[in-house]
């Protein structure tokens, strides 16, 4: 018998963490994320599992200490939206730059600047082509349910750990806020210090005798070596382009019309796909999943068998660029876009759609 | 001390700076906005935007000189309330911000409204380097030892065991007292207040406007809402005067109902004696001079908690020092002064010249 639970999308992320058998959480309240770790308090993880749980000073704070955990191998995550989301960047690139592995979950609100507490997607770019700086990536996973907030936690570390490399769950405030029936999974142990001594042989976890010493850096002066780093990087970035693209089609098969959405707005696009199927429109939805790597092959695919691609975003066109990109001018691609917190109805994206796509 | 009720001046002799005056009197009504004022009914912030709005019009800078910089938190909100120029900034950068306001235009007068959580937490380091600096600008920091805008988590002013939202069993965190962290910075300038005692907070706000250098003046909040009655102990009626002590330049430390409790040095901490008991008397008693340069015995008074003494209120201290805008004035100066470079002619010739056959 499966346990089922009614939870937010952030109480989801918070009980999936130590479900996944995550060692540490640092965070900073920021609305509207902060069940994120008032769950964990509560829940004493320290109890259950032994996880760690600390509220830091600022956000900055919090991603340097995700750094220090994860330097220790340990499962180390941070959850903000996203103005604390871009005070992490400085952090998130070191990560990406030593080459550690950790989780970091923007559930996003309306920008720029404090902008509003309301959802939105307009963290895409950030997300997707690196946000701080330097030539990294990160895999980037964007949860449309709580059933999916709770689940890519386990996956996010397995990646993470995969590649050495962050790992970001771009949700949204809408996501993060609502409540959905949630199938909980099992509890996964965490891992001894001696089963990470063994497992990653990267982590600092004190010098023994006969073993090298291990120093967690992000730099290297040589130019020569750094472009060979920068190239190992990019190696691996191609891998999960090739391995971990994530998606999910629906009604493509027959698709004269294709909707692309992530998260929340993939959501609505259901909706606005079964009420066009209803008038006789022959609508389909591709829902990227993972944002990075990007479903580009799949949309390649598709531009050469439908009329036309509407991407719909709670942003002003962000990932309608990977989509024009991935399709190379076979099909017309347009965007419509809700912003600052507003929220697209179902029929207003049949309407643009309708008036952009079909009859334009 | 701001004198009672004499009519307002709008040449008000003890301030006195290169800030322009007002050439009429104002009044309060000139500073309130016509912003609906969204802090929650009964919050300590209102208190505060009351007695911002009396004090003023009472220094008596013209309406377009003063500007408010906040961060972010339920005090942020205050610059819409004002009917002043505002700047609602940045989450802890308050501080910053506020710098360049008054490097870049010395003839303002500047408020930073902070929390703290704004000040103490992610502010941190700006706050002590802006209090490092001296930059002539005022600070006031709202304590109610808790994000109230997040609906309630601890702060790094929460009292250690805080039952919060994030310390559902109590925090295991030692909290910061604003007062030693601005002493600690080399403060020239603190005073503390509280809500329920608006009188006392115009007259300190007054004495922050007048000293030249960062004045931070922490103000003792209560939100009704999140961390509701953390200051009954000292605000109500039937404790403040016993638990706590209004210290007054030049006067001698004496608390109590009946003004009955002084507060002695014992050679290595203070103590409270009560003037009669052991054959204590009036000369046993400290008198208040907040304008000694050494901080060792306001910080001692900053620190100051119940029940072990009572919490200070008042200017506990303000010292001279030279400002960073008169520093940077001076400096600027004097280069000028030095440099053989007077005009165009001077800077084309100087250094290396060449001609080009």
């Amino acid at each position: 018998m499966k346990e089922l639970r009614l939870m937010k999308g952030n109480e989801a992320i918070a009980e999936a963490a130590i479900r996944a058998g995550a060692d540490a959480y640092f965070g900073y309240p920021i609305t509207p994320q902060s069940e994120v770790i008032e769950y964990l308090m509560a829940e004493k993880p320290h109890e259950r599992t032994g996880m760690v749980v600390l509220q830091a000073e600022s956000e900055v704070a919090a991603i340097n200490m995700v750094y220090g955990a994860a330097a220790c191998g340990k499962r180390a995550m941070t959850s903000s939206s996203s103005p604390g989301i871009s005070l992490k960047q400085e952090g998130i690139s070191y990560i990406a730059g030593a080459e550690l592995p950790c989780l970091i979950l923007n559930v996003v609100r309306g920008g720029p600047g404090l902008g509003t507490i309301q959802p939105s997607q307009s963290d895409y770019f950030q997300a997707t082509k690196g946000g701080g700086h330097g030539d990294y990536r990160l895999i980037v996973l964007a949860p449309a349910s709580v059933q999916e907030m709770y689940d890519f936690v386990k996956l996010s570390f397995d990646l993470a750990f995969k590649y050495r490399n962050p790992v970001m769950i771009l949700s949204d405030g809408v996501i993060g806020q609502m409540m959905e029936k949630v199938e909980i999974g099992e509890q996964y142990p965490r891992l001894t210090n001696e089963q990470i001594d063994e497992l990653y042989p990267w982590a600092t976890t004190g010098k023994k005798p006969g073993k090298d010493r291990r120093i967690i850096t992000s730099l290297e002066l040589d130019p020569g070596r750094q472009e060979q780093h920068n190239l190992k990087l990019q190696a691996k970035y191609k891998k999960m382009q090739e391995e971990e693209v994530r998606y999910e089609a629906l009604n493509c098969e027959d698709a004269e019309y294709l909707l692309v959405a992530f998260g929340s707005s993939a959501r609505i696009c259901q909706k606005a796909m079964d009420l066009g199927r209803a008038k006789g429109l022959k609508i389909g939805l591709l829902r990227p999943i993972t944002l990075f790597p990007f479903p580009s092959k799949i949309l390649h695919e598709l531009a050469t068998k439908v009329k036309g691609m509407l991407t719909v975003e709670m942003n002003a066109g962000q990932m309608v660029e990977d989509v024009r990109l991935a399709v190379c001018g076979k099909v017309k691609v347009e965007h419509y876009g809700r912003f600052g917190g507003m929220i697209p109805s179902p029929a207003e994206v049949l309407h643009a759609l309708e008036t952009k796509i079909i009859g334009g | 001390m701001m004198p009672g009720g004499t009519p307002m001046s709008n040449e008000h002799p003890q301030i006195n700076n290169t800030i322009p005056k007002s050439p009429y009197p104002l009044t309060r009504e000139d500073f309130i906005s016509d912003q609906m004022v969204k802090w929650c009914p009964g919050c300590g912030d209102h208190a505060i935007l009351s007695a911002v709005s009396k004090v003023f019009p009472e220094i008596g800078y013209k309406k377009e000189n003063y500007v408010l910089v906040s961060g972010i938190g339920c005090s942020s909100r205050f610059p819409y309330y004002v009917n002043t120029y505002g700047f609602h900034g940045i989450h802890g950068r308050a501080m910053a911000i506020a710098s360049g306001v008054k490097i870049a235009n010395p003839s303002l007068s500047v408020w930073i409204i902070t929390g703290d959580g704004d000040s103490m937490a992610i502010g941190g380091n700006h706050f002590i380097h802006l209090i490092r600096r001296n930059i002539d600008v005022n600070l006031l920091l709202f304590n109610n030892q808790i994000y109230g805008l997040t609906k309630g988590q601890y702060s790094p002013t929460s009292p250690l065991g805080a039952i919060t939202k994030t310390s559902p069993y109590g925090t295991i965190e030692h909290p910061f007292t604003p007062g030693e962290l601005v002493l600690g910075a080399q403060g020239t300038f603190f005073a503390r207040g509280i809500d329920a005692q608006p009188k006392m907070l115009t007259e300190i706000m007054f004495e922050a406007a007048r000293h030249d250098g960062t004045s931070v003046v922490e103000v003792l909040q209560n939100c009704v809402i999140f961390n509701d009655g953390a200051y009954d102990h000292l605000a109500s009626r039937e404790y403040r005067d016993e638990r706590t002590i209004y210290l007054e330049q030049g006067k001698p430390m004496l608390f109590g109902a009946n003004k009955d409790k002084g507060l002695r040095w014992n050679g290595s901490g203070l103590e409270v004696i009560k003037l009669g008991e052991n054959g204590w008397g009036i000369n046993d008693v400290l008198v208040h001079d907040a304008t000694n340069p050494d901080p060792g015995l306001h910080l001692s008074l900053a620190k100051m908690n119940w029940p072990e003494l009572p919490v200070a209120f008042g200017v506990i201290r303000s010292v001279k020092a030279p400002t960073y805008d008169d520093l940077m004035e001076e400096q600027i100066q004097r280069i000028k002064a030095q440099s053989p470079i007077k005009c165009m002619d001077d800077l084309l010739n100087s250094g290396d010249t060449w001609e080009i056959e």
